[in-house]
């Protein structure tokens, strides 16, 4: 071993001496991100655009779909379309460049903004050319909204606009049905006031007819004519007030507001806040509302009961009296806004953390956004061991195990591939946590936070998952890893080329690690030892490959991560020995949560071995079995047809009855009134309005058979008679015949 | 992810006020006795308490004529209108309330002779609503003269020496409808027969048409004697999405036809046929769009909604004084 490989190793093992501690200066970063130098050339998912809410439900864009779209609807396929293309991609960097540059724009204003630029800077004929494309018809953006870029402040604007999204479609329609228990409750009083002495009179019948009326109508004779009619109140004094009071309460509710009101009543409250900066203050704040939030779901049962006329004060007074902030239940909490509540990793903890724990196991429905700055934590800690983030990641984690909560963890430079799932959390009925990382500028100085956010997510140091308790009852469900890249493996590998010294293309698959991401950390660069490229041999092993050796086969090799310096040049720096336990704890971690998320589980896995045992048994014992009888095939048995004439339905045995008693085929009666006419209280309805023959000594026998004869559907039947002495008898009997 | 404002359950308990038949009924029809009116009204009355309707859910609206004082006699909302408007009035209902059931009870005059535009065009525009026509094949109110669906010969106040033409076959006319959704037929003097088709009618979405075959003893007292005393004259149409046949239905009418509502073909057959009367659902389509639900706005008209809208509107014809012209413009 060389003298210098000697220090290496020593480095590796002890992280004596060599330490870098000139990253500053030299613009390190990992290899695999060379290529990313200027993200202004390249396209991806960033800037985005916050739109308002399109029919797609989408709520923010990014900036290359939305030149994209324009492009399909403008630009023809093949050569045609390829000037017109090349000018829109052009302008799609000229609006990234404004951007980075640090203007705040909307997009129609940076997309003017980007066209008065390149204009500027082109010459005559070509700016000719330019102005024809941009202007083409269709050649606008459809959607507009403001244009943010990858950083520190992302998450914030993009969950703010997504929660604005949210609530105004639920106020949209809480408002709707609020107005419309208002029309119909004001609909009862003002039909009540109709009947009233003082809606009848002269004056007020020729107020609601208005001023141009004059003296052509007679409004006292009209007066005279409508108190004829009766003007009994059909509602009672209480009935009254409680639909009044429920009006009361329906109108002047906070929680919910017109996206734009174009004139406030001045006399109104101004709406409620949802929008928080501390998990205390968002609850103090939101137990403080609880009287009125009863109040508005009293005034809608209110309104329900009274619109469908079933509030009966014997029961339902008690019933609203004993109703309080005790009796409301989540789904009712989830009527109402949700708090969105904003915070920075430092925000998490002690006593704000005890509340956002608190909070997100209520049940409630704080929506509880996390920015993340710094996962890794300072290098000084006790017992040799990095914290990984553990404030952030601890919270998470937390919340997944409370069952009830959504939960999101996703880096910021992910933020639009979750842009669905973050619609998801919010519309959630429950609590959730969000918990993003947006990296730090002054931790990383050397790589764009869009890169930084990146990279944490590629080396698993935080990795992206979402548990959404309203997809299904279990963890295969609810709980969902496939966000993160090459889910499957414990590092994504990337193909990387460069020139070696002999100017020849050398092509290899490089892993991206928890040792890569920790090595763009200015505050972890003593953890690395640059070494000479004369020093370059098979001991050096990638980091990678380094963390899959057992302890003996590790003893002759150091791990090194292959970084770039400012001019690209490839750089091999060793790694020590206690950032590369860090790397192995961050892999367990991120195994721990393949399994959660379904992959390489390892119950799954023992059962599916388990199965597979059985299966193979049971096939040999088959395969055996045949063997052995070597029997011939068996004859095939005819199906026996199912009986497919169903039994004659049995027709119900008609009534036992006497010959001589007389009868109505009830069912066949049409309520013709004929019999009923004739003898009341012989002949009556029954509960279907249908006649029968309540009495038969109600009456004569002659009644009977006249109706019988009167009956058009010839359903009664007059049977004998009952009294003998009854005169003209025997003509009856005759009479009678042909309906008995 | 769409939620609805509603109070909780505990406070949406309410005891089940149990309807009797008794609570629909109003004043005693003036109807003649016998007269097949009465039939129908006592199925509509025994539909509600089944269903246990809401009495102030329920509208029945009519034209003129003797069937057309059905309103009068249900104790819900009704409207006894103009001769031959009882549909637009109807669909006005509709439009303003849709949370109400809606029935029409309509006449053969009022119907297919002054009313036949609005019948066919509410037959297309299919509302949610039940109709039906009772066809007493004469204009009973006014005292016996030739309706449209009076059969040839018949002889009325107006045509002594019997009428001219074929009568008008109301359930081929809206057979032949577009967008219809629901044609059946029904007797008077089937009493169980007559509730299932206006309860299947009832449960219909879209415009559900009965033309019910309705006796007026007190002007043609035989007319429909020859179908009444031979059940072989009936044709009952069954089939396991329209009327099953029961025991009860299949021993009282012998001739019996297999008949799919979807088959629009057969139904335009079998309403055709002129020497039987076919009983039963002849057409049912539940797809057929309704007018109101692809018309309606979701902005509630508000009296406030109304004022500001109907403010825009005006202000576009209002001359300003220059003076004004700003402010006045917002
Ligand atoms: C505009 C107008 N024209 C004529 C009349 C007279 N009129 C009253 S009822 C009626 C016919 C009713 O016949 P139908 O609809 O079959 O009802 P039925 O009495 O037979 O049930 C007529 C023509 C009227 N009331 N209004
Ligand atoms: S006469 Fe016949 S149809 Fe009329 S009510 Fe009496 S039993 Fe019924
Ligand atoms: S005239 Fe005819 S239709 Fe009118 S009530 Fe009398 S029987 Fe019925
Ligand atoms: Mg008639």
């Amino acid at each position: 071993m060389s003298t210098g490989l000697r220090e290496l190793v020593r480095f590796h093992l002890t992280g004596d001496g060599g330490g870098d501690d000139r990253r500053e200066e030299s613009g390190l970063r990992s290899a695999l991100l060379a290529p990313y130098r200027d993200l202004s050339v390249l396209r991806y998912d960033f800037p985005l655009v916050l739109v308002e809410r399109d029919d797609d439900g989408a709520i923010v864009r990014s900036l290359s779909s939305v030149v994209d779209g324009v492009l399909r609807e403008i630009a023809p396929t093949g050569a045609e379309g390829e000037r017109l293309r090349s000018h829109y991609l052009r302008l799609e960097t000229a609006m990234r460049v404004l951007l980075s540059e640090g203007v705040e724009a909307t997009l129609s204003e940076l997309w003017g903004l980007a066209e008065r630029k390149l204009l500027s800077e082109s010459d005559e004929t070509s700016a000719e050319l330019l102005r024809d494309s941009l202007s083409r018809p269709g050649g606008a953006p459809r959607v507009d909204g403001e244009v943010i870029d990858c950083d520190d402040d992302t998450p914030a604007r993009v969950f703010e606009h997504a929660w604005r999204a949210v609530q105004q479609e639920r106020s949209r329609i809480a408002l709707a049905e609020i107005d419309e228990l208002l029309l119909k409750l004001s609909g009862i009083l003002e039909a009540d006031f109709q009947k009233s002495a003082e809606a009848r009179d002269p004056k007020s019948l020729a107020g609601s007819m208005g001023d141009h009326v004059g003296d052509t109508f007679d409004f006292e004779a009209m007066s005279r004519v409508l108190r004829t009619v009766s003007s009994e109140s059909s509602l009672s004094g209480s009935r009254r007030e409680r639909i009044r009071s429920a009006i009361s309460v329906l109108e002047s509710q906070r929680f919910f507001e017109p996206a734009a009101e174009p004139v406030r009543d001045p006399g109104r409250a101004a709406a409620h806040s949802f929008v928080f900066d501390s998990c205390t203050r968002a609850w103090e704040i939101f137990r403080e509302r609880i009287p009125e939030m009863v109040e508005l779901v009293k005034a809608i049962g209110i309104a329900e009961l009274e619109l469908d006329n079933r509030y009966r004060e014997s029961e339902h007074d008690a019933l609203f009296d004993r109703f309080d902030e005790t009796s409301l239940a989540p789904e009712d909490l989830a009527l109402f806004p949700s708090y969105l509540v904003r915070l920075h990793d430092k925000d998490c903890e002690g006593s704000e953390k005890a509340r956002c724990i608190e909070a997100l196991s209520s049940g409630l429905p704080l929506k509880i956004l996390v920015q993340m700055s710094d996962i890794l934590g300072g290098p000084a800690l006790a017992n040799g061991q990095f914290t990984l983030g553990a404030r952030g990641l601890q919270l998470a984690g937390m919340a997944v195990g409370m069952n009830g909560s959504f939960v999101l963890q996703s880096a910021s430079s992910n933020l639009y591939q979750v842009r669905d799932r973050i619609l998801r959390g919010l519309s959630y009925e429950g609590p959730a946590l969000f918990s993003i990382f947006t990296g730090s500028v002054e931790n990383a100085p050397g790589l764009p936070p869009y890169l930084e956010a990146a990279s944490a997510m590629q080396s698993r140091a935080f990795p992206a998952f979402a548990y959404d308790p309203a997809a299904g009852p279990d963890w295969a469900a609810r709980l969902d890893v496939a966000g993160n890249p090459q889910a499957e493996v414990d590092w994504p590998v990337h193909s990387f080329s460069y020139e070696d010294a002999d100017l020849q293309r050398v092509s290899e698959e490089v892993a991206f690690t928890f040792v890569d991401f920790a090595a763009s950390d200015k505050r972890y660069a003593r953890h690395f030892a640059p070494v000479p490229p004369g020093d370059w041999n098979e001991s050096l092993i990638p980091a990678s490959e380094y963390l899959e050796l057992a302890d003996a086969e590790a003893l002759d090799k150091v791990p090194y991560v292959s970084m770039v310096n400012g001019d690209d040049v490839l750089q091999k720096l060793v790694v020590d020995q206690q950032l590369i336990r860090a790397a192995r704890r961050c892999s367990e971690m991120w195994r721990a949560l393949q399994e959660l998320g379904g992959i390489h589980n390892s119950h799954a896995l023992n059962l599916l071995e388990r199965e597979r045992d059985v299966w193979e048994r049971e096939k040999e014992r088959e395969l055996e079995e045949l063997r052995e009888r070597a029997v011939p095939a068996p004859a095939s048995v005819a199906i026996q047809p199912a009986d497919a004439i169903p039994a004659p339905a049995v027709e119900p045995e008609p009534e036992e009855r006497s010959a001589d008693e007389p009868y109505i085929e009830t069912p066949r009666c049409t309520t013709c009134d004929e019999c009923t006419e004739l003898n009341g209280r012989m002949f009556a309805y029954d509960e279907n309005k249908q006649a029968h023959i309540v009495d038969p000594s109600a009456g004569t026998y002659r009644e009977l058979v006249e109706a019988a004869e009167a009956c058009q559907v010839c359903i009664i039947h007059p049977g004998k008679p009952r009294n003998s002495d009854e005169p003209g008898l025997d003509e009856l009997i005759r009479r009678a015949e042909p309906f008995n | 992810m769409v939620m609805s404002v509603s109070a909780p359950r505990c406070l949406q308990w309410s005891d089940r006020e149990d309807y009797e038949l008794e609570d629909y009924e109003a004043e005693v029809p003036r109807w003649c006795t016998g007269c097949g009116d009465l039939a129908i009204l006592a199925a509509v009355q025994r539909l509600c308490r089944d269903e246990q309707l809401p009495l102030e859910n329920l509208v029945f609206v009519s034209g003129i004529g003797c069937s057309s004082r059905f309103p009068h006699y249900m104790k819900t909302y009704g409207f006894h209108g103009l001769h031959g408007r009882a549909l637009p009035v109807a669909e006005g209902i509709k439009l303003k309330r849709p949370d109400l059931h809606v029935f029409v009870n309509t006449g053969d005059g009022d119907c297919c002779s002054i009313g036949a535009a609005h019948w066919l065009h509410a037959i297309r525009y299919n509302m949610d609503m039940t109709v039906m026509l009772h066809d007493n094949e004469i204009y009973g109110l006014t005292k016996k003269q030739a309706s449209p669906t009076s059969p040839k010969g018949l002889k009325s106040n107006t045509t002594p020496r019997g009428a001219y033409l074929e009568g008008l076959n109301p359930l081929a006319t809206t057979l032949g409808v577009a967008n219809v959704s629901f044609v059946a037929q029904a007797v008077d003097w089937a009493p169980a027969h007559l509730y299932e088709i206006i309860s299947q009618a009832f449960h219909h979405k879209g415009l559900s048409f009965i033309r019910i075959v309705q006796r007026c003893p007190e002007f043609l007292p035989a007319h429909f004697d020859s179908f009444m005393q031979d059940p072989e004259r009936l044709l009952l149409l069954t089939h396991e999405d329209g009327i099953p046949a029961t025991p009860d239905l299949s021993r009282a009418y012998p001739q019996r036809e297999v008949h799919d509502p979807s088959d629009i073909n057969r139904a335009r057959e079998i309403a055709s046929l002129t020497d039987r009367i076919p009983i039963g659902i002849l057409y049912r389509n539940e797809a057929a769009v309704c007018y109101e639900d692809v018309v309606g706005s979701d902005t509630l008209s508000t009296p406030k909604t109304v004022r500001t809208n109907l403010e825009a509107e005006l202000d576009k014809f209002t001359v300003w004084p220059p003076s004004e012209e700003r402010e006045g413009r917002g």
